[in-house]
């Protein structure tokens, strides 16, 4: 039984639909993103759960409890934590006060009060700064006073709206591991908006990736990145090669297809499961530059998908080296991980794994 | 888009329809009523714009209109560079000094200069006694006075604005002039000008339109051929003779159209050219240049000698308020606090209205405003921008067609006029933007997740507002509320045409001290206890200066924070 359900949400700006009649489920004590390029329709979809949007048509269930069918529920009463984009700490008050201030309004005595905020606060990491004001805070700590006031009324929905995106490189990634366990500890179910892919594959159980206001995949990270369901969700996850040509003959009894290219090669490519394809149909043969094996002699043992080719570019990044290949005026990214003393202008050969090589469109 | 929202819009737009939209209308239909009949027509503006001699008030308007933009601008450009751009001791005051004509009441300028410029004033008297002159000089009685005194008040919003103008100018963009060659003189006139030219007009109009409200300086200085002069004397003194005060009506009209129309083109004008580079802004202080000694001490004398001029206007009338008998000496001999006595001991009165009709009206204002800023920011509601339309062009609205129009339509059908509540409320209505615009650039600020997060921690709409948004609000607000209150209590345009035995304010009682002919000194020792009240006033806000400009143009042009 889901813990959430979104059903036929539709949410429109004007004449701009924002959510495109969506469905999604989440499951108690799941940690689910919505992953997407800015408006995609993420963080919509995140303030409609909030309340804070009136969505056009549809519905929400929260517990089993409706947000909209039977009259509309104000956020203050819908029982949820958010924590915003630019943390939204009060200025005007303290730590202290910023936490407890959701307390403060239910009959609850001054002392449980007084000891849930500052139990909070100790365990997001900011014991003894009760008595600052946010002004006096970094950037981090605001993020943490934020993340202490959502959790502070024990929500049973968490949502965080692209909560690190205003931190530094570092600090994001150690609050990622922060907010996971957390969450996990507090058994909370959260959804999680982000637009960061990385952020999205550390952070989550499940992945939803959304575009223009539609649901493309929902799946686990390993899912999405190693059988994107079409190429906008493999070009957003991680990086892709992707080779336009025709399919040469579909065999639907076996996965594999053949696949003749723009640069007249035919390369052998895997069918992705429930995926029709007919003769002459223009597909993407995709594959990820880490799939992609580069030879400076043409090798014995490999026959299927070798490619000739030349070395246009070479970047060195340190934990693994960059090539970019030029075939017959195309340009393949090949990542190799470790060092391989090949030069500039250098022809040499590419090996596409059919088992990586799949078919997109 | 509550229900709650909606019955709140409609009773704000029900608020201004009573007190803005009905009366001007009032108005608008007594100028085409045709005299000594029932009909209609455009008979009163035919005969208006017949007449050589309301065609030539209206000419001589625009005339002063254009002398005072001139002055003001001539003066102005340099005097908001130096502000801006150099980098000298005593900024602050001499901002300050500079900018105190804002908030000084306008007539309180007339009196001092006629008492220091006057044909026996302290001036003359000096010049004459040591055998400079012969026969006084002509300083102040005529246009060339008018333009001084009108130039001197309105001087402030050219610099303001000019001023906020070159501070936000992106550095980069002279650099680039620099860079390619335009350097000093020629860089200022072809990027740092043409990049101000909207905040210029932003205080431009202003200045533009006041000779078409201001009826009291040219009266008192004795040339009252001009549109407001002509409108007030009509309609105050002539009330009786039906063909003078149509004109006089027609006269209020034609004023306010020019200004609506001039206020709404220029606002449009400065809202489509505001220039927007790729910059990510510039420092608080934006570009500061440290001038070498000959530019530095000129542009000291410079600054010293407006705010020496400024300075008379306090300085004399406090001579004249402490003193008696201050005639044909240059300096008064006889010390005295008669005129307070009067004031504060004869005619109470007079305070403790000022105190209450502004104090009322700044109750009214305020709530109104937090409301109508509300509504205007944080909801889609239809009509309420239009709401925010009508109650800016109040900035914009002559004084007295407030004035006229309470008179004409709070008489009979609604007798309102007959109860000293009008008073308060003419105020309210004349001076609600000053509040509006700051509570509406306030509530712009105040990122609308610190309001949502309340929400989602379990708080309603109604203790959010007073938990969350007004705490945050109270500073910008705090000046919007200075601000009104001054403006309201320094308001005598609408109020000259309103006022009845017993309601009078101080600054009527300072024009009908100088009307009835009365002593000099009271109006003086009244103008100065207005000063000190206003000085006190902006001691508790100190950074006025930004303030009033945006309370005319919201966070625009007028100033960055």
């Amino acid at each position: 039984m889901a813990f959430i359900e979104i059903k036929n949400l539709l949410k429109r700006y004007g004449k701009v639909v924002a959510v495109n009649h969506i469905d999604l489920e989440v499951k108690q004590g799941e940690m689910l993103t919505l992953l997407g390029p800015s408006g995609c329709g993420k963080t919509t979809t995140l303030r409609c759960i909030a309340g804070l949007e009136k969505p056009e048509d549809g519905d929400i269930v929260i517990d089993g409890r409706s947000m909209l069918a039977e009259g509309f529920v104000q956020p203050s009463d819908r029982g949820i934590g958010m924590v915003f984009q630019n943390y939204a700490v009060w200025p005007h008050m303290k730590v202290f006060n910023n936490v407890a201030y959701g307390l403060k309004f239910q009959k609850i005595p001054k002392r449980t009060i007084r000891e849930r905020s500052l139990q909070v606060l100790e365990m997001v990491g900011l014991g003894g700064l009760e008595d600052r004001y946010p002004g006096q805070l970094s950037g981090g700590q605001q993020q943490r006073v934020a993340l202490a006031r959502a959790l502070v009324r024990n929500p049973k929905v968490l949502l965080l709206d692209e909560p690190l995106s205003n931190l530094d490189a570092k600090l994001r990634e150690k609050m990622r591991f922060e907010i996971k366990s957390l969450v996990r500890r507090m058994g909370m179910t959260a959804v999680y908006v982000t637009h960061d892919q990385a952020e999205a594959m550390v952070i989550s159980d499940r992945i939803v990736v959304m575009d223009s206001g539609n649901v493309v995949q929902i799946g686990t990270a390993q899912d999405i990145y190693q059988t994107p369901a079409n190429r906008f969700v493999a070009d957003f996850i991680g990086a892709m090669n992707f080779i336009s040509g025709e399919v040469l003959t579909a065999a639907p009894e076996t996965d594999s297809t053949y696949v003749k290219t723009e640069f007249n090669e035919t390369l052998l490519c895997k069918t992705p499961a429930g995926m029709l394809l007919r003769q002459g149909d223009r597909v993407f043969a995709s594959i990820r530059p880490e799939d992609v094996e580069i030879f400076s002699e043409r090798p014995e043992e490999k026959s299927e998908n070798l490619i000739k080719g030349t070395i246009a570019h070479k970047a060195y990044l340190g934990n693994f080296l960059f090539f970019f290949v030029t075939v017959n005026g195309h340009t393949i990214r090949v990542q190799v991980a470790h060092y391989i003393p090949l030069e500039e202008g250098a022809d040499i050969y590419i090996s596409l794994n059919p088992q990586k090589c799949m078919v997109l469109v | 888009m509550t229900r709650g929202n909606v019955s709140l819009t409609a009773f704000l737009w029900s608020v201004i329809a009573f007190l803005v939209i009905y009366p001007l209308s009032v108005l608008v239909i007594e100028s085409f009523k045709i005299a000594g009949s029932t009909g209609w027509g455009l008979a009163n503006y035919l005969g208006f714009f017949k007449d050589t001699y309301y065609l030539k008030t209206f000419w001589n308007t625009l005339v002063l209109s254009t002398l005072v933009l001139l002055t003001t601008t001539l003066f102005g450009v340099p005097l908001a560079y130096i502000l801006a751009r150099y980098r000298h001791r005593g900024k602050t005051v001499f901002t300050a000094l500079i900018l105190l004509p804002i908030v000084l009441p306008a007539f309180a300028g007339v009196f001092a200069f006629i008492i220091f410029f006057g044909k026996f004033g302290t001036l003359n008297l000096i010049l004459m006694e040591s055998g400079l002159i012969k026969a006084p000089i002509n300083f102040i009685y005529g246009t060339h006075g008018l333009v001084f005194i009108q130039s001197l008040h309105l001087l402030p919003f050219i610099v303001l604005s000019l001023s906020a103008g070159f501070t936000n100018i992106d550095p980069a963009f002279e650099e680039a002039a620099e860079v390619e060659g335009a350097s000093g003189f020629w860089r200022f006139i072809t990027v740092t000008l043409p990049l101000c030219t909207p905040s210029y007009l932003a205080g431009a109009v202003i200045v533009f339109l006041w000779p078409f409200t201001d009826w009291l300086t040219p009266l008192i200085l004795g040339k009252v051929d001009f549109l407001p002069s002509v409108a007030y004397i009509n309609i105050a003194y002539h009330f009786t003779d039906m063909h003078r005060k149509y004109m006089g009506i027609v006269a209020v009209v034609v004023s306010s159209v020019v200004c609506i129309v001039l206020f709404v083109l220029a606002r449009r004008w400065v809202e489509r050219k505001k220039y927007t580079g790729l910059s990510k802004g510039t420092t608080s202080e934006g570009r500061v240049i440290e001038p070498g000694p000959v530019i530095k001490y000129g542009s000291y004398l410079y600054m010293l000698a407006i705010s020496f001029v400024v300075l008379l206007i306090p300085i004399v009338l406090g001579l004249s308020a402490f003193s008696r008998r201050w005639v044909f000496e240059p300096f008064p001999t006889y010390w005295t606090l008669d005129n307070f006595r009067a004031i504060f001991f004869e005619s109470p009165l007079l305070i403790k209205n000022s105190f209450l009709f502004s104090g009322i009206a700044l109750v009214f204002g305020v709530v109104f405003g937090l409301m109508a800023a509300y509504v205007i920011v944080r909801t889609r509601i239809w009509g309420t921008n239009a709401l925010d339309f009508v109650i800016t062009l109040m900035l914009a609205f002559p004084g007295m067609a407030v004035g006229v129009s309470y008179m004409l339509a709070f008489w009979k059908d609604i007798p309102l006029a007959t109860h000293w509540i009008i008073m308060p409320l003419a105020l309210f209505a004349r001076r609600l933007p000053y509040f509006l615009r700051m509570a509406h650039s306030s509530y712009l600020q105040l990122d609308i997740s610190l309001e949502e997060a309340s929400e989602v921690s379990g708080v309603g709409k109604f203790k959010t507002f007073f938990y969350i948004s007004l705490p945050l609000l109270i500073k910008g607000v705090l000046v919007g509320v200075v601000m009104f209150f001054i403006m309201a209590f320094q308001e005598i345009s609408t109020a000259i045409f309103l006022y009845r035995g017993g309601w009078e304010t101080l600054p009527i009682g300072i024009y009908l001290n100088w009307h009835r002919g009365m002593e000099f000194g009271i109006a003086a020792a009244m103008a100065f206890l207005m000063i000190v009240i206003t000085f006190i006033l902006l001691l508790i806000i100190s950074r006025i200066g930004g303030g009033i400009m945006k309370a005319a143009w919201g966070p625009g042009p007028g100033g960055k924070r």
